[in-house]
């Protein structure tokens, strides 16, 4: 178990590499005409976020964000850094939420944004990351 | 402390599990009601697509059979037995949805996904528009996928009437129909031509088919689809640029710049519009206009694009008098 762990750590960085390496190539690949499919997947995400941004603004949820001690900035500042894919999935989490029970299910759905930025710092494989906090 | 110390919580605990339970069954099989539905013909209480053919079933073979029918009823001419060659599985003794969508997209129609919700399926019925739905007659561990259309539906006996393996205008109730296709995570699709607009079409969802359309090569009919999209809504961006980009895809660029100059006219703040208007109008050979668009698009999102001017024809290919002059916006938004 110690030794994988001690490779993972390299095979980690190595990919850790080769991901930022596909990032900065794929940024520089979109010099071209922007798809349509690319403008709506933008569109969909900015549906989204606002969607979430407005729940922000109920009393409810308010009250419920001071109690766990989180400031509404800090909760707008991990929304905005979502990506489109996590927040449709957000918004599917909602859409299911039973009827007249939306306040329990937006409370759930903030806790999930927590958990899902929280994780970055459950697992330890990178020792060079910092949690954000 | 301990739960038996206080019977009191028990008892609250449980009547709060009983109640979720209970209210969990009671929604499942309610009718909408009518003042929810946004159907327009005078409260039918019973609606019958009658010019929805039928097409019997063959073993297994419901996927071809209803997609058949999909298509037959939009006015095209074509069998299950042709279309078992395109999306029948004969080792899976069954289709796949995607292979029934891509299928009505070759046919080019455009396919909308409706939402999943019993309202959305009555009022496309309500429209005339079938439904192709996914049903699981079994268990959820132990599935047996089915194919049908929703032709139909009589509000009164809560039934659901569907061309469904080898009966035609097979009644269902509700609860047994909301049970199976429940199951199916509600999967549910209209296939119409793309000048039509589907009943409960919402916008960015409608221009995903549309796109759909796009991408897999269906240019004429993607085109009509936007078309159809910006006539409908005026206010979205992506039916113009999709427009645009079908034409900057034929290698029509002189077309394309007409798409785009219309999009950046009408939504002056989006910068991928002025970057696919420097593309277009760099290929026509616009050099100069195309340097100020690529500006505009810099202006507006430099982190994105870089203002850099797309490589195009000699510079003067056109005559200048053929380009457009443009002014970027003011960036007040």
């Amino acid at each position: 178990m110690q030794t994988i762990r001690k490779h993972l750590r390299y095979v980690s960085f190595f990919m850790a590499i080769m991901m930022a390496f596909g990032t900065v190539w794929a940024s520089s690949a979109t010099a071209g005409v922007v798809g349509t499919g690319e403008l709506l997947t933008e569109q969909r995400a900015d549906l989204d976020r606002q969607s979430l941004l407005d729940m922000l603004e109920r009393d409810e949820v308010k009250e419920k964000l001071a109690e766990m001690g989180v400031s509404q900035d800090q909760v707008e500042q991990r929304i905005q850094n979502l990506t489109p894919e996590e927040l449709s999935s957000f918004e599917q989490q909602l859409a299911e939420a039973p009827v007249g029970e939306d306040v329990v299910g937006i409370i759930v759905l903030f806790l999930l944004v927590f958990i899902i930025t929280d994780m970055l710092c459950a697992t330890n494989i990178f020792p060079f990351i910092n949690c954000i906090r | 402390m301990t739960i038996s110390t206080h019977p009191h919580l028990l008892r609250i605990v449980a009547s709060l599990v009983l109640a979720t339970i209970l209210a969990g069954c009671a929604s499942r099989t309610q009718w909408p009601d009518p003042d929810t539905l946004d159907i327009t013909s005078d409260t039918d209480q019973r609606t019958v697509l009658n010019r929805v053919p039928f097409f019997a079933q063959e073993r297994y073979q419901c996927g071809p059979a209803s997609l058949a029918m999909m298509l037959n009823s939009q006015g095209l001419d074509t069998n299950p037995d042709v279309l078992k060659e395109l999306v029948y599985l004969p080792e899976r003794q069954g289709s796949l949805k995607v292979e029934l969508v891509a299928a009505a997209r070759a046919h080019g129609l455009l396919v909308y996904p409706l939402d999943g919700s019993l309202e959305s399926l009555l009022e496309e019925v309500a429209a005339g528009h079938p439904v192709l739905v996914m049903q699981n007659l079994r268990f959820g561990w132990w599935p047996q996928w089915h194919f049908a259309v929703v032709i139909g539906y009589d509000a009164r006996e809560k039934n659901i009437i569907l061309h469904t393996d080898t009966r035609e205008r097979h009644e269902e109730t509700l609860e047994v129909f909301m049970a199976t296709w429940g199951r199916a995570d509600n999967w549910a699709t209209v296939m119409l031509p793309p000048e039509q607009l589907p009943a409960t079409a919402q916008p960015l969802r409608y221009l995903m088919s549309a796109n759909d359309l796009e991408t897999t090569g269906r240019t004429t009919a993607a085109m009509t689809a936007y078309q159809t999209a910006e006539q409908t809504w005026p206010d979205q961006p992506a039916a113009i640029m999709g427009q645009g980009n079908i034409a900057w895809g034929l290698g029509k660029p002189e077309l394309a710049t007409q798409h785009y100059l219309r999009l950046t006219g009408k939504f002056p703040g989006l910068a991928a519009g002025w970057n696919n208007l420097a593309h277009s109008l760099a290929a026509q050979g616009c050099a100069s206009a195309s340097k100020t668009a690529a500006s505009c698009a810099m202006a507006i999102d430099p982190e994105r694009f870089d203002g850099a001017v797309p490589a195009g024809q000699d510079s003067n290919a056109t005559a200048p008098a053929e380009c457009p002059v443009l002014d970027c916006p003011t960036p007040s938004f």
